[in-house]
C-alpha cells in the first residue's frame, strides 16, 4: 500500500516536472540528460562528508590528482604522472593548462590549499581528513609537488583520487557556500547550476574542460530514493539512466525493448562475520535444552566450516538476485587488485557440514540465531530467510532476526557487539584488498579492524597485512595480500557469500560504462 | 409445532431464510475448520525451515518442487506452498482475532454496563475517553502501539483489543440504557438485589444480540487490519507469514508476472471477510426486533 502510494506520487511529480520541458526546440533536448539516483545527496561542499553519492556528485564538478577508470583503477586526472622516489616521498607532476570555472589557472597552490582545507571544514559527519594526513609537502615548482610521509604509504596515489580539488580562493569558504553555489568554482566536465536538497542538482557542460567533453549541454540528476519510484521514472521516460536497479523489477526491465541494463561486478562483498572472541557466545544454543553453550562453538575452526559448507551460494544467486549477483569465496570479485585467484566459492555439502559438526563434537547440531538488517543492502532480509533453511538443513537449526540497520548497526558492534552469526557488506572504496583485510579482519588496535564485529584475530594475518601497507613495489605487495587474504578466508575469518551486481537501468539509445564503485556520471553516458 | 418457540430455533430458522448468509456461514466455517485442522491437512508446513528450500522459490501454480510436492497455487520467494502459507497464515489471523475480539468485548461489556448503569460523572468520563480513543483512526493507534513495543502475536492481540474496545463499549452501553429503565430491572432493584447480579445476569443477557453482531463485524474488521499491520511491516514476524504478510511479500513481484504470491492471500483474505460480513449481516436483522415480520 505504501510502496504504491509513494508509485502513484512519483508518476504526478513525474508529470508535472515533465510539462515545462515539452516546449523546448528538439536539438536542446537531444542535449538535455536527466539522470535519476538513488543515493541522497547531503552536500555539494567535496570536503564536507565522505559519503558515495556526496563523492559522486563532486565529481561532475571537481577533478581528484588521481582519478579512477571504471574498474577503480587509478588513471591520470589533475596529475598527469607521478612516481615514489624512494619508500617514503612520492612526487606528482600536475596538467599545464587546466582551467576552472572562473578562468583562472589551476597549479600547485590550489592542490595545497584544498589538502588544507580538508582538515578544516567544521561539522564534518565523516571527514577525508585520512587520506591527507601526516603530509609533508614541498612545491618544487608551479606544477611538480612532493609528499614525504613518516612511514612508507604504497596507496598515496589512491588515497589522492577521493580528494577533490578547489580552487585556492575557497580555502576557507563555509559549506554553505558551496551549496550555494558561490564557492563552486572546480576544473571539472560541468558547471554548477542549482542544488534543491532532497531533490535535484543541475549543472551545464564545461566546454573548456580539459579531458574528454561531455555530449550532454545540460544535465540533471533528480535524487529519487524509491527505487520503484525510480524504475517508474525510467519507464514513463522522464529520466534517461537511473541506478541501483532493484531486483524485484529486472524481468519487467529486461523484456523492455526500448530500455536495457549496464551491469558491473561490483566492490560489494556480502559476508558473515562470526563472533570468535567471546568464551560464551549469546546466539549459539545446546539443540536439546536450548541454553546458550559454555564454550562458543565458533571458535572451533571446523563448525565454521561447517556453516560455510551449508550455503548454497549459486541458488542466492539464482533464485533471489535474478542471476544479478555473483557467489563469492574471497574477499574481491577476480580482476580486483590483490584478489587470490586461489579463492573459489565453496560448493554446498550437506553432509560434508554434518560430518564436520560431528567431528567438532556436536553430532546433534546446534541451534542458533542470525542476525541481519532488512533494509541496508539490496533484498538483505531474503538473503537471511534463506539461510536459515540451509543451516537447519545441515543440522544448525537456525532461527533469522532481520531488523532496520539503524538498529543493527549499532548493536552488532562495538562495544556491544551483541550478536554471534551476523550478516553485513563491505564496499573496497580502494578497490583492492587492502581495504577488507585491514577493516574487516585485522585485529582491532587504532586504524585496524574498525568493523571487525567478529573481532578475529590472528598474528600472523596482522604481520603480512603490515608487511603489504608498507610495501611500495606493486608485484611484491600484491603477493603479501594474496597471501594474507588466503589465510583469513582459510580460517573461516568470515564467510563470503556473494558479490553485489551494480546495475543500471537506461534509454536503449543510449551506452553507459558501467562502474565498480557504483557512480553514476553523466559525461560518462552517450548516445549509441 | 410447539417446540418452534423456543428462541434458538426461531432465530435459526430466521436465518436460514437468507440462501446467501446460510451459504456465507457453510463457507466460513469451512474456512475456519481448515485454518485450525492446517497442521493436519496442509502438504507443508511452512514455518518449518528444514521443509524450505530456495530453489523451490517462485514456483507458478501446478508445478512440482524439487521434493516432488505440488504447489497448487505455487511457491513463494522462499520456496513456501501458497497452500499451506495461506492456511497456516488464516489461523493465526483467526487466533489473532478471535482472541482480542473476546479481550476487547469483556473489557468493552465492562466499561458499556458501569456507564449506562451508574450515569452521571461515570459515565460522562467513560463515554468521553470512548470519544478520545474514537477520534484517533484505527490503523495510526496500532502503528504507534507497535512502533513502541515492537512485533509479535502478543503485541498485535494487544493493539487490537486497544482499538476495539470502544466499539464493544459505545453498543452496550446504548442497550443497557434501554434495558435499565424498564420495569424487570425496577423490580429486581425492589428485591434489593445486589448491583453485581442486576448487571451480570438481568440486563447483560439482554444485551447480547447488538453484542454479537458487533463482534462479528470486528472479528471481519481485526483480521483485515492485522493483514495491514503485517503487510506495512509491523505485525507478525517475517518469518512466519501471515496473510498480510504473504501479500506484502509478493507484492514487488506482481509487475514481474509473479502474481500468485500475493493474488491467493488477497483471494483468501477477501473470502473469508465477506463471508464473515455477510454472517454478521444477517445475524443484524435476524436479532433486530424491529426489522422482524
Amino acid at each position: 500500500m505504501q510502496k504504491a502510494t509513494l508509485k502513484a506520487f512519483a508518476f504526478a511529480a513525474a508529470l508535472a516536472v515533465a510539462t515545462p520541458f515539452a516546449g523546448l526546440p528538439a536539438p536542446a533536448a537531444a542535449q538535455t540528460l536527466t539522470v535519476g539516483v538513488g543515493g541522497n545527496i547531503t552536500s555539494m561542499d567535496p570536503h564536507f562528508h565522505n559519503l558515495g553519492p556526496n563523492n559522486n556528485i563532486a565529481q561532475y564538478f571537481f577533478d581528484r590528482l588521481v582519478h579512477f577508470d571504471a574498474q577503480q583503477k587509478p588513471i591520470p586526472g589533475l596529475a598527469e604522472s607521478w612516481r615514489s622516489i624512494d619508500d617514503n616521498t612520492w612526487e606528482f607532476k600536475l596538467r599545464r593548462g587546466v582551467k576552472f570555472h572562473d578562468g583562472s589557472d589551476f597549479d600547485a597552490e590550489d592542490v595545497v590549499a584544498s589538502f588544507k582545507r580538508v582538515p578544516w571544514v567544521p561539522n564534518s559527519p565523516s571527514s577525508f581528513v585520512a587520506f591527507v594526513l601526516g603530509l609533508e609537502t614541498t612545491v618544487v615548482d608551479s606544477h611538480t609537488l612532493r609528499f614525504r610521509t613518516p612511514a612508507p604509504r604504497p596507496l598515496m596515489p589512491i588515497d589522492f583520487a577521493v580528494v577533490n580539488i578547489v580552487n585556492r580562493k575557497n580555502a576557507e569558504s563555509p559549506t554553505s557556500d558551496f551549496n550555494s553555489g558561490a564557492a563552486m568554482n572546480g576544473t571539472g566536465p560541468f558547471r554548477f547550476g542549482q542544488f534543491a536538497p532532497g531533490d535535484r542538482v543541475s549543472m551545464t557542460r564545461n566546454d573548456a574542460y580539459w579531458g574528454e567533453k561531455s555530449h550532454w549541454a545540460s544535465v540533471t540528476t533528480r535524487i529519487i530514493t524509491n527505487a520503484s519510484a525510480r524504475t517508474a521514472a525510467l519507464l514513463a521516460g522522464d529520466v534517461q539512466i537511473i541506478d541501483q536497479v532493484q531486483t524485484a523489477d529486472l524481468p519487467r526491465l529486461k523484456q523492455n525493448t526500448n530500455l536495457r541494463l549496464e551491469r558491473v561486478i561490483g566492490n560489494r562483498l556480502i559476508y558473515l562475520h562470526l563472533d570468535h572472541n567471546r568464551d560464551e557466545t549469546p546466539f549459539l544454543f545446546d539443540k536439546a535444552t536450548g541454553q546458550p553453550l559454555k564454550a562458543n562453538p565458533l571458535k572451533d575452526l571446523r563448525v565454521r566450516q561447517a556453516l560455510s559448507k551449508a550455503i548454497n551460494r549459486q541458488a542466492l544467486a539464482e533464485r533471489i538476485f535474478d542471476g544479478e549477483a555473483i557467489p563469492a569465496g574471497g574477499l574481491l570479485p577476480d580482476g580486483f587488485y590483490g584478489a587470490s585467484p586461489k579463492l573459489k566459492p565453496e560448493a554446498q555439502d550437506l553432509a560434508g557440514a554434518q560430518r564436520l559438526l560431528r567431528e567438532a563434537g556436536f553430532p546433534n547440531g546446534l541451534k542458533m540465531t542470525l542476525h541481519g538488517p532488512n533494509d541496508r543492502y539490496p533484498e538483505d532480509d531474503k538473503v537471511l530467510q534463506a539461510l536459515g533453511p540451509m543451516f537447519t538443513r545441515a543440522g544448525i537449526e537456525t532461527s533469522v532476526v532481520p531488523m532496520p540497520w539503524a538498529t543493527y548497526a549499532s548493536q552488532s558492534s562495538a562495544p556491544t557487539f551483541a550478536f554471534s552469526v551476523m550478516l553485513v557488506g563491505w564496499g573496497s572504496d580502494t578497490g583492492e584488498t587492502s581495504s577488507p583485510l585491514r577493516a574487516l579482519l585485522a585485529t582491532r588496535s587504532p586504524g585496524f579492524g574498525a568493523s571487525n564485529r567478529g573481532r578475529y584475530s590472528n598474528p600472523t594475518m596482522d604481520a603480512l597485512l603490515n608487511r603489504a601497507l608498507q610495501t611500495v613495489d606493486p608485484a611484491a605487495r600484491e603477493k603479501l595480500l594474496f597471501e594474507a587474504s588466503e589465510l583469513a578466508v582459510g580460517d573461516v575469518g568470515i564467510i563470503p557469500l556473494y558479490y553485489q551486481v551494480n546495475l543500471w537501468g537506461l534509454r536503449a539509445n543510449l551506452t553507459y560504462q558501467a562502474r565498480t564503485d557504483e557512480y553514476t556520471l553523466a559525461h560518462l553516458v552517450k548516445p549509441r | 409445532m410447539a417446540d418452534l418457540d423456543t428462541p434458538f430455533r426461531r432465530f435459526v430458522a430466521d436465518f436460514r431464510e437468507d440462501k446467501v448468509a446460510v451459504g456465507a456461514a457453510v463457507l466460513f466455517v469451512a474456512i475456519f475448520a481448515a485454518a485450525m485442522a492446517c497442521a493436519y491437512i496442509s502438504p507443508q508446513n511452512p514455518y518449518d525451515l528444514r521443509q524450505l528450500d530456495i530453489m523451490d522459490g517462485k514456483m507458478p501454480p501446478g508445478k512440482a518442487s524439487m521434493d516432488g510436492l505440488v504447489f497448487w497455487l505455487g511457491s513463494d520467494g522462499q520456496g513456501r506452498d501458497m497452500v499451506s502459507a495461506i492456511l497456516y497464515g488464516l489461523r493465526t489471523s483467526f487466533l489473532v482475532a478471535v482472541t482480542s475480539g473476546f479481550i476487547a468485548a469483556a473489557v468493552g461489556t465492562a466499561v458499556g454496563l458501569a456507564a449506562a448503569y451508574y450515569g452521571g460523572w461515570v459515565d460522562t468520563l467513560l463515554m468521553r475517553t470512548v470519544d478520545i480513543k474514537l477520534s484517533f483512526p484505527a490503523i495510526l493507534i496500532a502503528l504507534v502501539l507497535l512502533a513502541v513495543f515492537g512485533q509479535g502475536t502478543g503485541k498485535i492481540v494487544v493493539a487490537l483489543v486497544v482499538i476495539q474496545w470502544a466499539y464493544y463499549a459505545r453498543t452496550v452501553r446504548a442497550s443497557a440504557l434501554v434495558e435499565r429503565r424498564k420495569e424487570y430491572v425496577e423490580a429486581a432493584q425492589c428485591l434489593a438485589l445486589p448491583q453485581r447480579r442486576i448487571l451480570f445476569r438481568h440486563i447483560l443477557p439482554n444485551c447480547l444480540p447488538p453484542l454479537i453482531v458487533v463482534g462479528t463485524i470486528q472479528i471481519a474488521n481485526s483480521i483485515a487490519l492485522e493483514a495491514t499491520l503485517s503487510f506495512l511491516g509491523v505485525g507478525l514476524p517475517i518469518t512466519e507469514p501471515s496473510l498480510g504478510l504473504l501479500i506484502a511479500n509478493g507484492f514487488e513481484y506482481i509487475l514481474s508476472g509473479v502474481y500468485w504470491i500475493s493474488f491467493f492471500p488477497g483471494v483468501a483474505l477477501l473470502v473469508t471477510i465477506v463471508s464473515i460480513n455477510l454472517v454478521g449481516d444477517r445475524l443484524r436483522d435476524v436479532l433486530n426486533p424491529r426489522l422482524q415480520k
